[in-house]
């Protein structure tokens, strides 16, 4: 079975609380009010229009999150094999980290880390 | 129809709605969401193959963190309706016959490869993509593009501050 | 080996120092000196002396002929460094920065003169390219940078796209990524050569490498973001990164489309494009008033006169495409240095410059018959290879005739430059030209002229 039981898994659980979701809603009268479309302990109610521009700032993190992201895929497989391969894998993933560390020294002393 | 190939039918034809879906909506955040359901559907095929690790890293990566940039592209634009360029009908025309022309040679390509026609991918017990394979081919035979891919990420974190700082 | 991992270190190496050095002006030093070591270290490649030795699985193929390259290409852009190194501090205060992307771009430029491997080739490609889109867009303020910026980055993203698609399409019909393919066991023969699939794989990488070297009609591109970037890195991007552009594609072309060559015309394909290039690149640069527009439009010319060497795939394009990358981006480096200290853009700015800087004009002057193909110049002796390469092939002969008629047309642009200095009275204003600015032009017109004498002094390398 493999992956096709794990897709099956997959597909139970969205059915499970999609069919929940559904009953409620042939069970239930449903009701409009203000008070429910207002947010609930998920932060403050929105002043004015939610479709502003946002700050270059985040896309500057984001790409950078982006970066470090690909780097941390790489160590899944690494971690995987660097028994069987041996101390080559170990040199090849400090030079591999070294060189993004260093991308990483230049961010942080660049002030590109701090929210400006 | 074994379930492998129920999910198959199912999952291909979520990722081409999905697809077309993410062309058609009128607001640009909706075809980023739409794309979300793109690369899970996608991603559900690299699990029908076996290849669980891509299966992670297109969900981490691209459902992750190139979802977030496309939004905050799409913020930073500030796109509406108002804004949104008029397109030329010539200009809709010719995309249309030279995508038409692309689709053409593809489809051609396929259908003279009798060989792989009428083939169903390794299906469950294809092994190729299991970490475990790929980092024994990364880190032994594909170790030099594995390295240089590092100055690659390098040279575009150099890019992010030097466009992204203020000066 | 050596100019990849040096180049990559010196880039890590001004990233560092653009806070760990205080003064601008050292920048540019400490630069030079990598660009130094790289050249030197590159020769020493040449001859076996290699700093960096471990098995690359074949992805790279260390040749001859990609060691001569690699050395014109750090040479070219060590002079460029020299003569043009102060303005790119001009563009804000990321001056370290950008000497770090241009060795980013050096890194992918000694990956594409060793490729051996279409997984290498597209790392190069991007490590190439992907500096070059910031390179582009560092004049902040001004918003014609910002917009070729972008122009650049999204088209540029496109090729990288097709690229990609037709890698994947290669993969399919080969099996695999080599650039050698057994072509015994390949299933489904087209013509007895080929898997259709790679063909169409073929065919996309030549549109995005095409793109790359923007030749007709993939070009579109080109005038803008030439036009939009700071004139500094035009320079760059119009000389170096162009040369390393065909070079992947003549690699390409010697390997792959050779030995398909029997289940698809790629020389008939070639002519369309070369005409296309010719024609557009020639025509549209007539008609421009802006020096540096006019550039962009010759660059595209130039290129199409180096298709010839994908056309011919013969060891006289293989010499030709190496004295031309070197006489191409020795003679737009001197031009685009005179440009960057011009007040003015346009033909009018230039007239009257004899008079007012005569050396500038002098040595200008021999840029531009360089870049025109006037005997004597290095320009010349390129522009002949790549023709007799064509002859040698025996076919589509014609070609010849039409690239000589409108090498013709580009003397007429080229030489209203000359006439604006030279014969028109004008008040071309200049900004404080250095001596030391003045001996760099002079080392690049001396270099012109000696290989437009003796054009062995480049192509004998490839031999001992």
């Amino acid at each position: 079975m493999g992956a096709g039981s794990l897709i099956a898994l997959m597909i139970a659980a969205i059915a499970f609380s999609g069919i929940a979701i559904l009953i409620s809603k042939i069970v239930l009268k449903s009701t409009t009010n203000k008070q429910k479309g207002e947010p609930y302990e998920c932060g403050l109610p929105t002043k004015g229009p939610s479709w502003i521009q946002f700050n270059v700032g985040y896309y500057l993190f984001a790409l950078i999150f982006l970066i470090f992201d690909v780097e941390l895929i790489f160590l899944y497989p690494w971690a995987v094999v660097v028994k069987g391969i041996g101390w080559i894998a170990l040199v090849e993933i400090m030079i591999f980290l070294f060189i993004l560390f260093m991308g990483f020294l230049y961010a942080h002393k660049k002030g590109a880390l701090k929210w400006q | 129809m074994s379930t492998s190939e129920i999910l198959f039918w199912f999952l291909s034809v979520l990722a081409l709605f999905s697809a077309v879906m993410v062309l058609v909506s009128k607001n640009p955040v909706h075809s980023v969401l739409w794309l979300i359901v793109v690369f899970f559907s996608i991603s559900g095929h690299y699990l029908l193959l076996n290849a669980q690790f891509l299966a992670i890293v297109n969900i981490i990566v691209y459902a992750g963190a190139i979802m977030v940039l496309f939004l905050f592209v799409i913020m930073l634009m500030n796109l509406n309706r108002e804004s949104e360029p008029q397109k030329n009908v010539w200009m809709k025309l010719f995309g249309v016959i030279s995508g038409g022309l692309l689709l053409t040679i593809f489809v051609s390509a396929f259908r003279s490869s009798a060989d792989i026609f009428d083939k169903t991918a390794q299906l469950n017990d294809g092994d190729v993509g299991l970490i475990k394979n790929l980092g024994k081919v990364l880190f032994d035979q594909y170790a030099f593009p594995f390295e240089i891919s590092s100055v690659l990420f390098l040279s575009a974190m150099v890019g992010a501050v030097v466009i992204g700082k203020k000066e | 080996m050596n100019a990849i991992i040096l180049s990559a270190i010196w880039a890590v190496i001004m990233m560092l120092g653009s806070f760990m050095v205080k003064r601008k002006g050292n920048f540019r030093h400490i630069a030079a000196f990598g660009l130094l070591v790289l050249f030197v270290a590159n020769i020493a490649d040449t001859y076996g002396y290699s700093l960096f030795n471990f098995n690359n699985h074949g992805f790279l193929q260390f040749t001859r002929f990609g060691y001569l390259f690699n050395s014109i290409a750090i040479f070219s852009s060590l002079i460029y460094v020299l003569i043009t190194g102060k303005e790119i501090s001009r563009y804000g205060n990321h001056t370290a920065e950008y000497f770090a992307l241009i060795f980013f771009v050096m890194c992918g430029v000694s990956m594409l003169a060793f490729y051996n491997n279409l997984l290498t080739l597209f790392l190069g490609i991007e490590i190439m390219t992907i500096p070059l889109y910031i390179l582009t867009g560092s004049d902040k303020r001004n918003m014609k940078s910002n917009e070729a910026a972008l122009k650049y980055f999204l088209m540029g993203s496109f090729s990288t796209g097709i690229m990609l698609m037709g890698i994947v399409f290669s993969y399919g019909g080969t099996g695999t990524f080599s650039l050698d393919v057994s072509r015994a066991g390949i299933p489904n023969l087209y013509n007895h050569v080929a898997s259709f699939l790679e063909i169409v794989g073929l065919l996309l990488l030549l549109v995005s490498l095409a793109f790359k070297v923007s030749a007709a009609p993939f070009h579109f591109w080109t005038p803008d973001v030439y036009d939009g970037a700071p004139s500094v890195f035009t320079s760059f991007m119009a000389t170096i990164v162009k040369a390393a552009g065909f070079i992947a594609f003549i690699k390409l072309c010697l390997v792959r489309m050779t030995a398909t060559s029997a289940a698809i015309d790629w020389k008939m394909i070639f002519a369309i494009i070369i005409i296309a290039t010719l024609l557009v690149g020639n025509i549209t640069a007539v008609f421009q008033q802006s020096v540096k527009r006019m550039l962009a439009y010759s660059s595209i010319a130039q290129a199409g006169f180096m298709l010839f060497s994908l056309f011919s795939v013969n060891d006289f394009a293989k010499e030709g495409i190496l004295l031309y990358s070197a006489a191409y981006s020795l003679a737009t480096i001197g031009i685009f240095a005179v440009l960057v200290k011009m007040k003015d853009y346009t033909f009018e700015g230039y007239n009257g410059l004899a008079k007012k800087q005569p050396l500038l004009a002098a040595t200008n002057t021999v840029f531009l018959l360089s870049l025109a193909g006037i005997p004597l110049t290095a320009g010349f002796f390129a522009k002949y290879y790549m023709l007799a390469a064509v002859v040698k092939t025996g076919s589509y002969l014609w070609l010849v005739i039409v690239a000589v008629l409108f090498a013709a047309v580009s003397v007429y642009y080229y030489f209203r430059v000359i006439q604006a200095m030279y014969f028109k009275d004008g008040n071309a204003e200049t900004e404080a030209i250095t001596p030391s600015f003045k001996a760099g032009l002079l080392l690049v017109a001396a270099l012109i002229i000696l290989i437009g004498v003796y054009p062995g002094i480049i192509l004998n390398w490839l031999y001992f």
